[in-house]
């Protein structure tokens, strides 16, 4: 880092500031100019520059490199590929995970299952907890949810991902779920995030409402430090003053993070919009951007879905955005279900 | 009149002159290591910036006597190039030091 000293700093404070950086095991490059003086910092290991930042007579602490490590495309050059059997999120093909917000009756999630398969998802995604904002409103099903939705995975050969909300869940989740989520709400839940460093299974972190991509990237770096390398990221909107939707799709973190760091990126266009209407625009913005997947809220009957139903979309209309999403994929060099699994007089 | 160099003789010159200097240089850091060894075991701390400050206002003035076409500001940014990798052979060869003592120690 570079340590910006005050134009009318005096040598005492000048003193004081590579004094504190030789403490902290750091190599200070001294250079003074004509009317301030800056520090060159290097070393083995980070400093915080905010506490360098409030030492007397320092204008500013710039930071050269990023304060994630694991997460660093600088780390790690080439991308990360999350493989669960023959599905590979991170790789060529675009992965779409998708299905009800959450389980609701058995009918419902084999229902949404089905539909999700034959549009040509490869996973599919539902809550048997939910965290909703109001206390009154509907909870999930917990592990009968869970198991409704792995026979339904099974019955349709798709992978599963639930979400994970507290370290009590893990181990009942785990047993039933190839992925664990974790919400926007969690997402600097660092105990939990430790927690699932420590796990065998990938994780999906979606980016909370009012998180900086750094701070984002810094929540992913707790679990790739634990260990568990398979981080997938999910950029779901974020909170900006516009109020036309539940939240602003940054689309612009999808190429940020592309640049920034390794781990695969996927969006959730669903939770971006809050409206079923702007799904699939956004849906196929993101795989324009160049997102290695997408999750999507999908239910078999959303006006009558217990939760999320507003954003949830009809299986028609998936059926329709992964039609469109197969010409736009290979526009950038990308495939998106390879297989044609739109059989549909072979659909039970 | 003095004579007149060729580029190469000029070149061959800074040459020998970059050998001289980095030995000096060289010997110059290993003073300042033995130096940071015997502040340690007089348990004065490794940073001494009134020291530094002493180092630099001296080659301030002796390039000011000089006068040559190196400024004083611009021997002073020299010096401090030097003072600065001074301090990290210092703090490597204490690091080495400590490994050593808690080596034996255990």
């Amino acid at each position: 880092m570079v340590v910006v000293m005050k134009e009318r700093a005096t040598e005492v404070q000048i003193d004081a500031v590579i004094a504190r950086l030789i403490e902290l095991g750091m190599d200070v490059h001294r250079s003074s100019g004509a009317t301030r003086t800056v520090l060159g910092v290097v070393g083995a290991h980070k400093v915080d520059s905010q506490l360098i930042g409030i030492l007397d007579g320092v204008h500013e602490v710039l930071r050269i490199s990023e304060p994630y490590k694991r997460a660093s495309r600088s780390f790690k050059p080439e991308d990360t590929i999350v493989t669960l059997d023959d599905v590979r999120i991170g790789g060529d093909e675009v992965i779409v995970m998708a299905g009800p917000c959450s389980a609701e009756t058995e009918e419902q999630v084999m229902a949404s299952a089905a539909a999700v398969k034959r549009a040509g998802a490869k996973i599919l995604r539902g809550g048997a907890f939910k965290p909703r904002s109001s206390p009154y409103s509907f909870q999930g099903l917990g592990e009968l949810g869970l198991q409704m939705l792995r026979r339904a995975a099974d019955a349709h050969n798709l992978k599963l991902i639930s979400e994970v909300m507290d370290i009590s869940q893990i181990e009942l989740i785990g047993k039933y779920s190839d992925i664990f989520q974790v919400g926007a709400r969690n997402m600097q839940n660092f105990t939990l995030l430790r927690e699932l460093g420590h796990v065998r299974k990938p994780v999906l972190l979606k980016r909370g409402i009012a998180a900086t991509i750094e701070e984002w990237l810094l929540s992913a770096e707790y679990i790739l430090a634990g260990g568990n390398n398979d981080v997938i990221l999910c950029e779901r909107g974020i909170r900006t003053f516009e109020t036309a939707t539940r939240n602003t799709f940054d689309i612009s973190a999808i190429p940020v993070v592309k640049k920034l760091s390794h781990l695969p990126i996927v969006a959730d266009p669903s939770h971006g919009a809050g409206r079923r209407d702007m799904v699939a625009q956004l849906a196929r913005a993101a795989v324009a951007a160049g997102a290695d997947g997408l999750i999507i809220e999908v239910h078999n009957d959303p006006d009558r879905a217990l939760s999320d139903g507003a954003q949830s979309m009809f299986p028609a209309q998936f059926d329709r955005l992964m039609a469109e999403l197969r010409i736009i994929a290979p526009a950038i060099g990308r495939s998106i279900c390879l297989e044609p699994v739109a059989r549909r007089g072979w659909a039970r | 009149m003095a004579e007149v160099l060729s580029i190469e003789e000029l070149r061959s010159r800074i040459d020998v002159i970059d050998e001289q200097l980095v030995r000096l240089l060289n010997v110059r850091v290993a003073c300042a290591v033995e130096v940071g060894r015997l502040k340690h075991e007089a348990a004065l701390p490794i940073y001494q910036p009134e020291r530094e400050a002493e180092v630099l206002n001296r080659v301030r003035q002796s390039a000011t006597d000089l006068s040559g076409p190196l400024t004083a500001e611009a021997v002073v940014r020299i010096f401090e190039r030097v003072i600065d990798e001074a301090r990290r052979a210092e703090r490597i060869a204490s690091e080495q030091r400590d490994r050593l003592n808690s080596g034996m120690g255990e």
